[in-house]
């Protein structure tokens, strides 16, 4: 699967700039300022500065919140980024309504209560952002996430992800039935992605605590739709440049 | 029995022999096809049409392709669009039901390899086939896990395999790839 790249000059671009080493400025960085962030019912709240402001941008974290002020920027952070800044990276440090710090426990606790599928969910982002692949929310696609291999200025996104469980948290009821792989696949083609399954396996874990997480296995697997009109005469495979048939 | 395909895409008709070269009408083919003992489902001639009319080779799985002077035992159906062929489809006594009831009595509740497909213009010949550009599972019911195709993965190994749902005359081919993505820099 080759990445699209958004005109000349992106790949150079990209290349040059690692995902990794921006994710990692942007870690030294929210340390060195002892950044808070602010929980507000299913995101998180940071006030950054100029600097922060670029490499969240650039690392693609969060989305910046429109205001009048001039000094200071907001951004708004999904569970998942928030966690992963908070627990992977351990940047970052997350207010409650009483005022004080949650711990990484009563954070895990407070998120899957707003959302149940949150530990599997947050296992596939975690495993694709080590993978240093940038993570955004798939919600207009009907997905749970979409990937790209680097920023979204520079090229488009390739995978459309599904988050998908198997033994004990199977909550994710999706590609169930015949009719969903259809309505799935047709969408991400419709929007040149590849369909993308991450299937997680609890392995009888749990969920209690974000410790469970490194207990879970992750396969990934892609289901693409064959059109046998298309590839009589191609003998080396479809033009998109998946494995031959 | 031989099928022999007319152009589908124009004249959708389909012309079939039996044994003994006469031409069975469309009631007498599609209650051989429902009939489960032969081995011969809806859906498998479905499929087989679909890819055969698009110049595909397809070869049911698990029966070899030179079969001849051997009187196949009922239970095995061999849809080779040959016409060397001359492998032959024992009858079963019809029955007084309608053409429509035959067709609800049909199911495939099983995934189980069904073709060997070739691809069109591969220089196929019957006396070496060569491996299968892949191999076609039906599936009715619900989409395979990923258990299942890992072990279908473990059993085909470097051929190709792919899954056909039908339904409502609409047949879609759809393939399940284990993967892994790179890690970036």
């Amino acid at each position: 699967m080759k990445p699209r790249w958004k005109g000349k000059g992106s790949q150079a671009k990209a290349n040059a700039d690692p995902m990794s080493k921006i994710v990692s400025q942007l870690q030294s960085s929210l340390i060195q300022s002892e950044t808070r962030g602010l929980l507000s019912s299913c995101s998180v709240l940071v006030e950054v500065d100029a600097e922060l402001a670029d490499l969240l941008n650039r690392s693609c974290f969060g989305r910046p919140r429109i205001t009048a002020q001039e000094d200071k920027q907001w951004f708004q952070l999904d569970m998942e980024e928030a966690f992963y800044l908070c627990f992977s990276l351990k940047c970052l440090k997350v207010i409650g309504e009483n005022g004080y710090i949650k711990s990484n426990e009563e954070l895990w606790d407070y998120l899957k209560s707003k959302k149940p599928v949150f530990p599997v969910s947050y296992k596939v982002y975690s495993h694709l952002r080590h993978k240093n692949w940038v993570v955004r929310s798939g919600l207009q696609y009907g997905v749970d996430f979409v990937a790209y291999c680097h920023h979204p200025a520079l090229v488009h996104s390739e995978y459309a992800v599904l988050v998908l469980s198997e033994g004990d948290n199977d909550l994710n009821g999706r590609l169930r039935v015949w009719s969903d792989v259809h309505c799935t696949v047709r969408l991400c083609g419709s929007v040149a992605k590849t369909l993308l399954t991450v299937i997680v396996n609890s392995n009888n874990q749990g969920a209690n605590s974000p410790s469970c997480l490194e207990h879970y296995t992750v396969e990934e697997q892609t289901i693409t739709r064959w059109n046998p009109e298309r590839s009589r005469e191609d003998q080396t495979g479809p033009k998109n440049g998946t494995k031959k048939v | 029995m031989a099928t022999h395909i007319a152009p589908l895409r124009k004249l959708w008709a389909l012309h079939v022999l039996d044994g003994n070269d006469i031409h069975l009408s469309l009631k007498e083919l599609y209650e051989k096809l429902s009939n489960g003992k032969s081995g011969c489902y809806w859906e498998l001639f479905e499929v087989y049409k679909h890819l055969r009319s698009l110049g595909y080779v397809v070869g049911r799985h698990g029966i070899p392709w030179s079969v001849k002077g051997q009187h196949i035992k009922s239970g095995t159906c061999s849809l080779e669009g040959s016409q060397e062929s001359n492998e032959m489809l024992e009858m079963e006594p019809k029955d007084e039901n309608s053409v429509i009831e035959l067709f609800n009595n049909m199911q495939i509740t099983d995934v189980s390899p069904a073709f060997n497909v070739y691809l069109p213009n591969s220089k196929f010949r019957k006396s070496s086939p060569g491996d299968p550009s892949f191999v076609l599972y039906i599936s009715r019911c619900s989409p395979p896990s990923r258990v299942e195709i890992e072990a279908l993965e473990r059993k085909h190994g470097a051929i190709p395999f792919k899954f056909c749902h039908v339904e409502n005359g609409r047949v879609s081919f759809f393939s399940f790839a284990k993967t892994e993505l790179p890690v970036l820099s």
